[in-house]
């Protein structure tokens, strides 16, 4: 398919590599971070990995919309998907999430009505077609997804459907980069930017990052040889002394973002004070609720959620993995404890996330260098 | 997306394209202008209703970029 196939072509990919394998100073160790959960998946599945030079690491960040759930936000859903007369919707990884006892996937198979959509206009025609049921949508993901919610939320509120409500859970991605930035135990050289949350927000949002961090941001696509190109650009500029905001992904991404998306976002969302994310803690203004124009939409003030803290389990090391200070493989219970089957951390449960994606698509590669 | 024990839950490809920041390019088949919404065919053909609320005015063939049942941008060919 157009946009797709030119973007995977090996003889183009090759010469990328040879690019990159130019570009970098024998001696000096390159630790660049993808931030999106989307990239961590594409590197493994393509394993663009094994094209670069052994001195470029790529390390994966917190981009995982799933990953960075907290378990007391999960069994606040699975509370109020057990109450009567709820039909209780979510996107399909956030089914395996564990909370402290148990899944929405084992809550669903306890008797509670949870059902798995693709979009969120899917969790509302849900209501439509049973307006006797209280249907609830938890929200996830961050600027990419949060347009879609919004808009399905006016959808909601213009066509009067009474039965429909919002737990959001949206989040941002500048705080946590910023709290990333500010880890003492964090050393990167640069950042592949987020493609498709670009596509929401714009490049702008990514300034401070080269203004006040000194890194260089490279927004890439998803494709093997947008990651290429992106880390052949992100090592021009660390050649060249240079330190800026670059989009490898015009053909998706406007400097300024979609002016709509963002217009509509700012109806019916307002910033949290703080929000918590798992293996980060709690992040001012970094998680997304409805503003009070949209509140008789929020399952928060409709049901009483009994808005649970728990800490992470002690084993689990997905904070770590979370803020690139670990690999997958060096948690203590990655591949044993801890697999896509029986996850302990979310790094596990999402196909996004950094641990599920090396498990499906890294092991073996790795036992190879192991070897 | 990863296996899964129950099969309504599987995306039906080896990541969930609704909880990651991913898109998929989809081909305009018929637009409804007045509901926003578009009829979308995907690479294998497979057809779906989309919102358009953030790219339109489309027209049938235009390609958008889907995320979770919206369409984020349009695509076009690099300058």
């Amino acid at each position: 398919m157009k946009f797709v196939d030119e973007f995977r072509d090996a003889e183009l990919g090759r010469a990328l590599a040879g690019e990159i394998l130019s570009q970098v100073q024998p001696g000096r160790h390159y630790k660049l971070m993808e931030v999106c959960g989307g990239h961590t998946h594409s590197i493994y599945k393509y394993g663009v990995d094994d094209l670069l030079p052994a001195n470029v690491e790529l390390v994966h960040g917190p981009g995982c919309p799933v990953c960075v759930i907290p378990m007391g936000r999960v069994d606040d859903g699975i509370a109020l998907a057990h109450r009567a007369g709820v039909i209780f919707t979510c996107f399909g990884d956030m089914m395996r999430v564990p909370g402290s006892n148990g899944s929405l996937l084992e809550a669903k198979a306890a008797g509670a009505d949870i059902r798995m959509v693709y979009s969120p206009l899917d969790a509302l025609r849900i209501a439509k077609q049973n307006p006797d049921r209280e249907v609830v949508f938890f929200a996830i993901g961050f600027e990419t997804t949060a347009p879609s919610t919004a808009l399905t939320l006016k959808r909601a509120r213009a066509e009067g459907v009474a039965n429909f409500s919002c737990m959001c859970s949206h989040v941002t991605i500048v705080p946590p980069l910023r709290a990333l930035l500010e880890s003492p135990d964090l050393r990167l050289d640069g950042f592949i930017g987020p493609g498709h949350v670009s596509t929401v927000v714009g490049a702008r949002p990514f300034e401070f990052i080269p203004a006040d961090y000194g890194k260089p941001v490279v927004i890439a696509g998803f494709e093997p040889l947008d990651i290429l190109q992106a880390v052949s650009m992100i090592l021009r500029q660390l050649q060249e002394g240079r330190c800026e905001v670059e989009n490898e992904y015009k053909r998706v991404v406007p400097y300024e973002g979609n002016l709509r998306a963002l217009e509509v976002m700012a109806e019916v969302f307002e910033l949290r004070p703080h929000f918590e994310w798992r293996g980060l803690g709690f992040i001012s203004h970094s998680g997304l609720k409805l503003s009070e124009a949209y509140a008789e939409l929020d399952a928060e003030q409709r049901f009483s959620v009994p808005g649970v803290r728990v800490a992470d389990p002690k084993a689990c090391q997905c904070g770590e993995v979370l803020k690139g200070v670990i690999k997958p493989w060096e948690c203590k219970v990655f591949g044993t404890g801890c697999t896509p089957e029986r996850p302990i951390g979310t790094c596990m449960v999402s196909s996004e996330g950094a641990c599920a994606a090396y498990y499906n698509f890294g092991r073996f590669a790795r036992e190879r260098e192991v070897v | 997306m990863n296996t899964l024990p129950t099969p309504d839950v599987a995306c039906g490809s080896q990541h969930c394209i609704t909880c990651g920041d991913v898109g998929d390019p989809r081909t305009v088949v018929a637009v409804d202008r007045d509901r926003e919404l578009a009829l979308c065919a995907g690479p294998d053909g497979t057809r779906s209703t989309i919102e358009i609320a953030l790219v339109a005015p489309v027209v049938p063939g235009d390609v958008l970029l889907v995320h979770a049942g919206t369409a984020i941008a349009r695509l076009e060919d690099q300058p």
